[in-house]
């Protein structure tokens, strides 16, 4: 069993996050949509509220004694933000970062505190084209 | 100097004008391509359409060559994030970003970048112009949270030294000028009557420099 947070909202996070619970670990959303607490909620998720660039919400979250950390959200500079602080002020061990813009994917590396990428459209095109 | 200035709203836009006006080079970086046309006419700068975030973009503002980079969106994060780029992987000399909601200063701080923040600055600004009508200040540093102060010593302190108006933290002595003539006091320095003291004092202990300055301070 791991501890894990995602942040995100509908969609990508929320379903990684389902998944994971399902798997037995135990995983805390901290969630980016506007008013869907109770979906999450009613998918068995733990939920928190709020800003997750400020540490306040990441540690209420339990950021302090975590194990992964999945930056998840639609928008890259919230990701990056948020992996820069996981690793630098709560030095979490993993920290996974979702590329929204392929050509913001070399930001997502040790100077923003990223361990691995998610890049939806890059694995996409090396599904059609390996790289050589 | 060579600047880039990410964001053209209002504050974007006056500050690449007055840039480009004082015959600086200035490029702007701005994610709508229409905003364009606010641009007076006669702007010498360059626009570039794009995320200032995105590495190419930046590059495409000739990111290497600039002297000053300026992140003014909407948006702390993509301030922070294209701030702390410029800096790090371009090596921009001088790089200050936009800071709209205060609850962000403390991770701005943790990341090493210069902010100025609209709210915080107008907070300051305008509790200093309604508590402190009698000590106008000279200057403000950071976002108003050191100030500095000129007030006329009053005539019960004259005899007493610097030293006496010193308090770590809050307030300090740079300058006195007696007798239409200025200079850097020492400790020791005896006050006259009718000697004008330039102050350093911190926002937060300007009520205490004027309980001082009124002799009411116990």
């Amino acid at each position: 069993m791991m501890r894990i947070i995602v942040v995100g909202g509908a969609g990508l996070a929320e379903q990684v996050a389902t998944a994971l619970e399902m798997a037995g670990d135990e995983v805390t959303v901290i969630d980016t949509d506007p008013g869907r607490e109770s979906a999450l909620a009613r998918a068995g998720l733990r939920a928190v509220r709020g800003d997750p660039t400020v540490p306040a919400t990441l540690e209420a979250a339990g950021a302090h004694r975590t194990d992964v950390l999945i930056a998840g959200s639609r928008s890259d500079e919230t990701n990056l933000v948020v992996s820069l602080l996981a690793k630098k002020h709560f030095a979490i061990p993993r920290v996974i970062g979702r590329v929204n813009n392929s050509a913001n994917e070399d930001l997502f590396g040790d100077a923003w505190g990223v361990d691995a990428l998610v890049s939806p459209s890059t694995a996409v095109v090396s599904l059609v084209r390996p790289p050589a | 100097m060579q600047v880039v200035i990410m964001g053209c709203g209002r504050t974007g836009l006056a500050l690449a004008t007055r840039f480009d006006a004082e015959g600086d080079q200035v490029t702007v970086i701005e994610l709508d391509d229409e905003v364009r046309v606010r641009l007076p006419s006669g702007f010498r700068g360059r626009f570039v359409a794009g995320n200032g975030i995105t590495p190419r973009v930046l590059e495409r503002a000739a990111i290497a060559d600039a002297e000053a980079f300026v992140a003014l969106t909407p948006n702390d994060s993509a301030n922070i994030v294209a701030a702390r780029t410029a800096r790090d992987r371009y090596r921009v000399p001088r790089v200050i970003a936009r800071l709209h909601d205060p609850v962000h200063g403390p991770v701005y701080g943790e990341f090493g970048i210069a902010t100025v923040g609209s709210v915080q600055t107008t907070v300051n600004r305008v509790v200093q112009m309604l508590h402190h009508l009698t000590l106008e200040p000279h200057q403000t540093f950071g976002s108003g949270e050191t100030l500095l102060v000129r007030s006329r010593v009053p005539d019960y302190l004259a005899g007493r030294q610097i030293s006496e108006l010193y308090v770590p933290g809050e307030i300090g002595v740079v300058e006195v000028t007696s007798a239409g003539h200025s200079r850097v006091p020492e400790p020791s320095t005896q006050l006259r009557h009718g000697d004008v003291v330039s102050f350093i004092v911190a926002a937060g202990s300007l009520g205490r420099l004027r309980s001082f300055l009124d002799g009411t301070w116990s």
